[in-house]
């Protein structure tokens, strides 16, 4: 007994010691980022100030922002649609089940390297090379977008089950047909559900690309903002809101539909 | 396809596993037509065996001879001369039963096709043929995941068939079937390949039914050949000798229909 009590205290000692590091982690973070609840002294004020310049929302700029909005999601939906014609192939050349480690591990280090650039970088890079608008903005959320959803394939087609695999290999099925059926089709849902998934996160990445020039809504977030016209941020914001729910909504049903 | 040579030959074949000989055997010839039952305990070898014939796994030792043209583990285009219907049925659920039993004409339809999901039409009424042969019809549009057990083994016996292949090999393919189940599916596959004049090799664990199915019954034996000949000749003491003989322990073949479980051997 005795001994399944030490055993015991050993293991909460080592529980402690970890929550006591997160615990000195969290108020080195504190005071580094100056966390000082005196700051918010007349905070409230300004905040509700900032809120009640909002309205009323001015309706003159819906068809501006329509449009912008239209152009945000083209940005989003031709990013993530380019990113996934060069991620599938990456995908199963990053699978070490498919493809030979030498190859794959690489690859895979390669595309952790382009997801570890802020795609706010990335615009700015495509940007100064091409000048402004939407087009930079769709080629940085392709590129950004790679970077994982070539990951996310490539660790989805090494769940494969082998025998499956093997089974398809056995009908005399070439290479590309094994890799079709045999991977492949076992992983559409979740490969679809990830897609939404990242769409979605497009969306929401392409709404802030404008702020460096890439197109779309974020051109008129920095204009409005910067010359505080308020009322007019108060139209894209509820344009924002509108579609990005619309958005999570359609992609829950599509991802529940998939299976 | 009448063809000099047998159907299978094996010569000389061993295989192991690190350092235990799983597998050794000096001559067996099985030619077409043949229906030939391999009884055995479990780590007797008999999947050692069809994955070999399969050439999914390579012998140390010794060579097969699939119609007078090597082995399919050095020769890749016999692999569709070969069918396999597996423990597991290995099926890919969500496809549906008429794209399951297409998928064994992939051997010989242009992967260009395939990519678009297009098969010739002639592919896709021999697909028909076969779901009725084997008693599907009118379940064509299902997908896999909504059939049951034994339905899901009448789609891999048929996707089997749809490979047009000279050799059968089916690899405990009833041990996941309730018993009445067990023997229609048994039948059902000897029909078929009654029809077609293919070799058929099965692994089983139950002399009762083999002695009802094969032509040729072979015992194995911690991986060695105990017993060749008639099923009627295969005595009582011989069958248990076949079956009391100590083996290895079986390596757990837990699984669900398409279970995650790796059996890797025996």
């Amino acid at each position: 007994m005795a001994n399944l009590q030490q055993q015991w205290l050993s293991r909460k000692l080592v529980h402690w010691t970890v929550y006591g590091v997160f615990v000195i982690l969290f108020g080195i973070s504190l005071y580094s980022s100056e966390f000082n609840l005196e700051n918010l002294n007349g905070a409230g004020d300004r905040f509700i100030e900032f809120f009640t310049r909002l309205v009323p929302p001015d309706w003159s700029v819906t068809e501006l922002v329509f449009n912008a909005t239209v152009e945000t999601l083209s940005i989003s939906f031709a990013g993530t649609f380019l990113a996934v014609l060069i991620s599938l192939p990456l995908g199963f050349v990053a699978a070490s089940n498919i493809s030979p480690r030498w190859i794959a591990h690489p690859l895979k280090l390669t595309l952790g390297l382009i997801r570890s650039v802020p795609i706010i970088i990335v615009a700015v890079l495509f940007v100064a090379a091409m000048g402004l608008g939407p087009f930079p903005g769709v080629l940085a959320i392709a590129v950004h977008s790679v970077g994982m959803l070539a990951k996310f394939y490539a660790e989805e087609f090494e769940t494969a089950d082998k025998r499956i695999i093997d089974a398809v290999k056995g009908t005399g099925a070439s290479w590309i047909q094994t890799v079709h059926f045999g991977v492949f089709k076992q992983c559409i849902p979740q490969v679809l559900a990830f897609t939404i998934y990242r769409l979605e996160m497009n969306f929401r990445d392409a709404t802030v690309l404008g702020i460096v020039g890439a197109g779309g809504i974020g051109t008129y977030i920095m204009v409005y903002t910067q010359s505080f016209q308020y009322e007019r941020v108060a139209v894209l914001l509820i344009m924002i809101s509108v579609v990005i729910f619309a958005l999570d909504q359609a992609s829950f049903w599509l991802r529940r539909k998939v299976q | 396809m009448t063809s000099a040579y047998p159907a299978i030959e094996l010569k000389d074949l061993s295989f192991s596993y690190d350092d235990t000989i799983a597998l050794s055997i000096e001559h067996v010839s099985i030619e077409l037509g043949e229906r030939v039952f391999i009884l055995g305990k479990s780590g007797s070898g008999k999947t050692t065996l069809s994955s070999i014939i399969k050439g999914r796994r390579t012998p140390q030792h010794g060579t097969v001879n699939i119609l007078g043209e090597g082995s399919a583990w050095s020769n890749r285009s016999l692999q569709k001369r070969i069918a396999m219907v597996d423990q597991e049925f290995n099926l890919i659920s969500r496809m549906s039963l008429i794209e399951t039993v297409l998928s064994g004409a992939l051997g010989r339809t242009s992967s260009w096709n395939t990519l678009f999901g297009f098969f010739p039409n002639r592919e896709w009424a021999k697909a028909e043929e076969i779901l009725d042969e084997v008693g599907l019809t009118g379940l064509g549009n299902r997908r896999i995941d909504t059939l049951s057990g034994g339905q899901k083994q009448r789609a891999a016996i048929a996707r089997a068939l749809m490979q047009e292949a000279d050799v059968l090999l089916a690899d405990e393919p009833i041990s996941n079937l309730d018993p009445e189940l067990a023997e229609d599916a048994l039948d059902l596959l000897v029909e078929c390949v009654q029809r077609r004049n293919i070799a058929l090799l099965v692994n089983l664990h139950q002399p009762r039914l083999a002695k009802r199915f094969a032509t040729r019954v072979l015992g194995l034996v911690d991986g060695k050949i105990q017993f060749d000949g008639n099923p009627d000749s295969l005595s009582a003491s011989e069958e248990e000798f076949i079956y009391s003989n100590p083996a290895e322990p079986t390596p757990s073949t837990t699984k669900g229909i398409h279970g995650e479980s790796a059996t890797t051997m025996a």
